[in-house]
């Protein structure tokens, strides 16, 4: 579980982030929704340490992530799988040597284990002939398939993902979603999704936290979002024709 | 001088980070001989073509200068070799691979850095600035001395051909003057250059790199700024050594 206590931020005069609490839990796919700007990819750059909250604390499972000395911080993020907007794939390593990367660099794995591992966690993503090559060659939903791929790879307790979706078709886009939830039940990982797209709102949303003028403006489930009868949060949901239909 | 000396602490704290222990020694040596193939033997041929014109011009233009009687003609192999070794092949080089490499290097840890595969090194607990250039730094510092002998070499390879093919000098004045009051120290001194000179030439644009932000176009000003401040620095580095190691 990650809990999250009056975090603040801000860049300059421009309050990003304001007194955000809320808890993500093991086992469930937890999004943060909201507006371009609303301080969503800020939020999960505090919780992994890319950027430093101005107050505030972040617990995974009890332990104090911001109170952590550099060391100590590196080693807890070895539990951290991240998956980028852009993917964020080594362009000089190949689909293989960018999966494996990770259990180079932090496990004591034999060659052997990890060429299990990479073969395993390839045919999770269904790439399973993807090994030799190089992001350059891939569209982008097998981007995203590798980057979930190489994040998944060293068995991570907390999975965060940052628009997983986005430049995604639909089809692609409800495959990666069902990709990631499925992933985070089998694994029992904590598991954050930033994102705006409500197919996965209403697909995998099993917590919803509503980001708004960097406030924490409302929290649910896939189910309660549907009814809420808070303003922001219904100009969000059936901002588009298509859904205002649906309520019709 | 407040943004000088915000941008010496922060290339200090980089260059602390950059030296510190490595996480697993067996990816960086790997990606050490990876990268003096990319620094060091792809930069060969350009160092060689320019290396042997060079030559052929200092031995021309010496030449074309000294219509005195009264100076041996042997001088101008002297004078060839002097400004090879103690000029051209060390500083004038590593002012042309602060060009190609000071740019390579920056503009690809700035596209590292702006499409957040450096982000993706510190998710993973991984020293990102140790791991991308530390092997740079390392591999530029060991190839760049053969780099500068092999240019000497050529340079002064240049001049002799100009003294074979021409009637400006003839080769037994040339290789007189070539061998004529040699010093060794001369080489040390260049080797010196060579080493200091490839740390600056490497670790100024990765730090303009590894600090860029926004989009392409300031990756592209992160590679300007990485060849115009690591030139500067190499030509300040050049009269401080010069100074005290000469004189």
């Amino acid at each position: 579980m990650i809990e999250v206590t009056g975090l603040y931020k801000s860049f300059g005069e421009n309050k990003v982030l304001d007194d955000i609490t809320s808890s993500f839990e093991e086992g469930k796919t937890s999004l943060i929704i909201g507006a371009s700007g609303s301080g969503k990819s800020t939020l999960a750059r505090c919780l992994v340490g890319l950027v430093a909250p101005d107050e505030g604390g972040v617990l995974f499972d009890g332990r104090d992530f911001l109170g952590m000395t550099g060391k100590e911080r590196r080693g807890m993020l070895k539990e951290v799988g991240f998956l980028f907007q852009g993917s964020a794939l080594f362009d000089f390593m190949t689909v293989e040597e960018n999966i494996r990367f990770p259990l180079d660099m932090l496990t004591k794995m034999s060659t052997d284990e990890k060429a299990e591992r990479v073969q395993f966690v390839l045919d999770r993503v269904e790439l399973k002939d993807a090994h030799k090559l190089f992001p350059s060659e891939l569209s982008g939903g097998m981007k995203k398939r590798v980057g979930i791929a190489r994040a998944i790879a060293p068995n991570p307790k907390y999975l965060f993902c940052d628009e997983p979706n986005s430049g995604l078709d639909p089809q692609t886009s409800i495959v990666i979603d069902n990709l990631i939830h499925e992933i985070t039940q089998e694994s029992n990982i904590t598991t954050v999704v930033i994102t705006h797209d409500m197919n996965s709102v209403i697909e995998v949303g099993d917590y919803i936290m509503f980001l708004h003028q960097g406030k924490n403006w409302w929290e649910g489930d896939n189910k309660s979002i549907l009814k809420t009868e808070n303003q922001e949060v219904l100009d969000f949901v059936y901002a588009s024709e298509f859904m205002k239909k649906i309520k019709a | 001088m407040a943004s000088f000396l915000y941008h010496l602490g922060r290339y200090a704290l980089l260059i602390w980070r950059v030296f510190s222990k490595p996480e697993k020694v067996s990816i960086y040596r790997k990606r050490l001989f990876d990268e003096m193939v990319t620094l060091g033997l792809d930069s060969l041929g350009i160092i060689m073509i320019i290396s042997l014109f060079m030559g052929a011009v200092i031995t021309i233009q010496t030449s074309a200068n000294i219509d005195s009687a009264l100076i041996p003609a042997y001088t101008i192999g002297f004078t060839a070799r002097q400004s090879t070794i103690l000029e051209f092949s060390p500083t004038i080089m590593a002012l042309i691979l602060a060009g190609k490499i000071g740019s390579n290097i920056a503009s690809e840890i700035g596209l590292m850095r702006v499409t957040e595969q450096i982000d993706a090194l510190e998710i993973m607990g991984v020293n990102s600035g140790s791991y991308l250039i530390l092997p740079k730094i390392l591999a530029a510092v060991v190839i760049n001395p053969f780099l500068v002998v092999i240019s000497m070499f050529v340079s002064i390879g240049g001049g002799y051909m100009i003294a074979q093919f021409t009637d400006i000098v003839s080769v037994p004045d040339y290789v007189y003057g070539i061998q004529f009051d040699f010093r060794p120290f001369h080489v040390n001194y260049a080797l010196i250059k060579s080493v200091i000179f490839a740390f600056i030439f490497t670790s100024i644009p990765a730090y303009q790199g590894y600090y860029a932000s926004g989009s392409a176009l300031e990756v592209g000003k992160a590679s300007t700024r990485g060849v115009v401040f690591s030139s500067i620095v190499i030509l300040i580095a050049n009269y401080v050594i010069t100074q005290l190691v000469l004189i």
